[in-house]
């Protein structure tokens, strides 16, 4: 029985994609929920990212036909059969699961903290940041009128860095002050300091970026919720991240200490793992189609990493349906090269020749690669425990073929061969 | 100690900084009154020797130590640089300073600039080619759009200069413990020859190198070593051979530059390059290099300077890189030929056969 039909235009597809490359960042999974007059039809599981691989084909999409099928001594299939203009349609058939709904609290009257900026300006701005950090710090200086976009990792600071060579290993330590009239506007306590994640903000303001013009905040107090928001054109994304609590991270080094029974509890590890702000996201489209489709990321059969469930953090329960992290430190620096910090063309042809290096660069480069039948291989943090496998690098390294090292263009340039 | 400056030419020394990274993760720098010195010494593979003259990539220079010529020397991390430089790069104004930041020694670089283009967004919310980066055309668009109808327009964002602060973890070192580390003295060469583009000559033997990787059995093990040739009469020759192949690039007309004779030890009859050349265009001067070190090497290419190399036969390799001052106008600097003064020069030396070079006794000679 057909339980969902909807009908994507080419239009509604990319941003359909553009919504899924990003939901992807924070899970595997992803959950469509759909309603009608706020009624709610359906709510399932599927592999999010093969549902829209055709999109990756040069050929233009006339339409995407999207069937839920669904029902008792059926298969639960999501069929999507996509229209080529050249006349060919191709149809994918993706299993799902049916699981009950789950959003993340939060709490709009509390959260008094707001600001927006360009996403644009504030994506730029992450490109300053160095590999190897993990936090964001942003607090404002009504004295000065700026908001202060600081970049940390929690690591180093454990580590003490008194060794003389430690001290070399620290990262890059990166403050940015955007005065506050580029913004469109800032209501935020004085010298309040909040911190996420900044992978996952990266991630959203890739996406923001693409949709829309700006990007709203707005939180109240470290260890509560964040909601980035923004939209355009029919599209809501809403991503609710959890804030890292002060006792988490910078107790210390800020005074102004709040009650927040949730960070009282002592917790042995903190690393980046134990606080990564967890995320929940929720975009739903809107378009002239008739399409309420609403992917949320609710990987809930995940388990929750082992710090999350044994601390008691009764109110941020909703948090806890994240998926094992990766591994966080080389994970996050892997990403946030292939998301921002690109090189020229020039640069790349004088890095050294590493036969080595070369796959991980391929692998880099894989998040938005959906012509793979088996998306999780993909994830950075399986390639990483892969890699660690000598036995694999090896054969990686004795592959057949050798790529070429010049373009024709450059030895014409040369006067090596006649043109 | 005191140690603030601007910085100009700030590719340059990004370009630099760069090719210094691709063969070490931390350098030695000394600064003093007159020239920056950027020095790596892996414990494998290829020293560089990189002194600048201050204004090639400093401005507004100001040091002060307690030691002679005010020096101060520093240990840094080049990939942390490299990354605080990329944020320079394109900046309205940026300057360098160490400072002290929770006890701990810090080169703090503070970057003004834009985002790059923060206007032409969806929506329209901005005039078109409004805000790109320059502050005046800004300005320029305010006087003369300041009667339009539009009260959209009064309330637009104006894009204002964001003030970037890099922290680089430095370390100061003691003049005792650097005393002792000095540049190799190496004989005078048997060849010096101008090589051809380093992109073109990387790209080749990058090529060998993994061709060396695929064919032999225990590839991953064994470096492969190239052997690269050079004689007086204008040619190179780049080889690899494995047991099962044998190549070889010729590179000829090259430019065997002249040698300065008030700078020579010896009489320029009995300079060995002189040998060389009464000796024919078959005297060729060898070293083997390992493929990857080689490659690292080359990435001084980057640089875009003039790059000389001289060939000490069956012993060691120099590349003198004489660096273009791009937007000083002094291009005449970078014409000197070998044993001139050198004042914004990347020495790279690499040992003939071996994994490290030699390091014998000897002033270091920055100055030829």
């Amino acid at each position: 029985m057909v339980i969902l039909n909807f009908t994507l235009s080419e239009e509604g597809v990319a941003v359909l994609h553009d919504a899924l490359a990003c939901l992807f960042k924070f899970s595997d999974d992803v959950c469509l929920e759909a309603r009608r007059d706020k009624s709610l039809l359906t709510i399932f599981r599927a592999r999010h990212n093969s549902g829209d691989q055709s999109r990756e084909k040069n050929s233009a999409i006339e339409s995407c036909d999207v069937a839920i099928d669904d029902g008792l001594g059926r298969k639960s299939r999501l069929v999507a059969r996509v229209s080529f203009r050249n006349g060919i349609t191709a149809s994918h058939s993706l299993p799902f699961e049916v699981k009950p709904p789950m959003h993340a609290k939060f709490n709009p009257d509390e959260a008094c903290n707001r600001w927006a900026i360009s996403s644009r300006t504030l994506r730029q701005l992450m490109d300053h940041f160095g590999p190897g950090i993990e936090l964001l710090d942003i607090n404002t200086d009504n004295d000065t009128r700026v908001v202060n976009f600081t970049c940390f990792t929690e690591k180093v600071q454990k580590r003490g860095a008194v060794n003389n060579e430690e001290v070399l290993k620290k990262p890059l330590h990166t403050n940015i002050a955007v005065e506050m009239d580029e913004f469109d506007h800032v209501n935020v306590e004085d010298k309040l300091h909040i911190i996420i994640s900044v992978k996952d903000f990266r991630a959203i303001l890739q996406h923001a970026q693409l949709i829309s013009g700006e990007l709203t905040t707005c939180y109240s107090n470290p260890g509560r919720p964040m909601k980035l928001s923004y939209s355009a054109d029919g599209i809501v994304c809403e991503f609710i991240l959890m804030t890292v609590g002060e006792k988490d991270a910078l107790s210390q080094k800020h005074k102004n200490l709040r009650a927040n029974t949730a960070s009282k509890i002592p917790r042995p590890e903190l690393d980046a793992s134990s606080h990564r702000a967890s995320s929940v996201a929720n975009s739903s489209h809107q378009n002239s189609h008739e399409v309420a489709s609403a992917p949320v990321a609710t990987p809930t059969s995940m388990p929750a990493p082992p710090q999350l469930r044994t601390s008691a953090r009764p109110r941020n329960s909703a948090f806890e349906i994240r998926p094992q992290p990766i591994p966080p430190h080389s994970a996050a620096t892997a990403q946030s090269e292939s998301l921002f910090v690109s090189q020229g063309d020039e640069d790349e042809q004088w890095e050294p020749v590493n036969p080595e290096g070369e796959d991980e660069e391929n692998a880099r480069l894989e998040w938005n690669a959906t012509n793979d039948p088996n998306p999780s291989s993909l994830r950075i943090g399986s390639y990483l425990s892969r890699s660690a496998d000598p036995q694999e690098m090896a054969s990686d390294i004795l592959e057949p073929g050798l790529e070429p090292t010049q373009r024709l263009s450059q030895v014409r340039r040369f006067g090596l061969f006649s043109p | 100690m005191r140690f603030r400056t601007d910085l100009r030419n700030v590719r340059t020394f990004s370009k630099l900084t760069a090719a210094l990274s691709s063969l070490e993760k931390i350098a030695w720098v000394r600064l003093d009154d007159d020239t920056v010195r950027f020095t790596v010494i892996p414990d494998t593979g290829s020293q560089v020797w990189a002194s600048l003259s201050v204004p090639l990539i400093f401005d507004n220079y100001h040091i002060q130590s307690a030691e002679p010529n005010n020096t101060i020397n520093l240990e840094l991390p080049l990939q942390p640089l490299l990354r605080a430089l990329k944020s320079a790069i394109g900046s309205s104004y940026a300057n360098l300073r160490l400072t002290k930041k929770d006890g701990l020694p810090m080169l703090s670089m503070t970057i003004h600039t834009m985002t790059r283009d923060s206007g032409g967004e969806a929506r329209g919310r901005k005039a078109p080619g409004f805000g790109a980066n320059s502050g005046e055309a800004e300005e320029d668009h305010f006087t003369s759009q300041s009667f339009a109808p539009e009260p959209l327009e009064l309330t637009m964002k104006r894009e204002r200069e964001k003030i970037i602060t890099q922290d680089i973890p430095v370390r100061v070192l003691h003049p005792d413990t650097v005393e002792t580390i000095m540049q190799p003295k190496v004989r005078e060469p048997d060849v010096h020859i101008q090589l051809p583009p380093l992109l073109q000559l990387k790209a080749i033997s990058d090529r060998f190198t993994k061709l060396a990787l695929t064919t032999s059995t225990n590839s991953r093990y064994s470096t492969p070593k190239l052997v690269l040739q050079a004689n007086m009469h204008g040619s190179l020759r780049l080889s690899l051979h494995t047991d099962t192949l044998s190549i070889t690039s010729t590179w000829t007309g090259l430019e065997n530059p002249e040698l300065d004779e008030s700078q020579l030890p010896v009489p320029i009859e009995e300079h060995p390059s002189t040998i060389f050349k009464r000796a024919g265009p078959d005297r060729w001067a060898t070293v083997r290099v390992d493929g990857r070190d080689w490659s690292r090497v080359l990435s001084v290419g980057r640089l875009e300077g003039r790059v000389i190399a001289c060939f000490c036969d069956e012993h060691a390799l120099i590349l003198y890189v004489y660096v273009p001052h791009l937007d000083g106008g002094d291009q005449g600097r970078e014409e000197r030929g070998v044993g001139g003064e050198r004042e914004d020069v990347v020495t790279v030396i690499k040992g003939h056969d071996l994994d490290g070079v030699m390091v014998t006794d000897g002033a270091t000679r920055t100055t030829g």
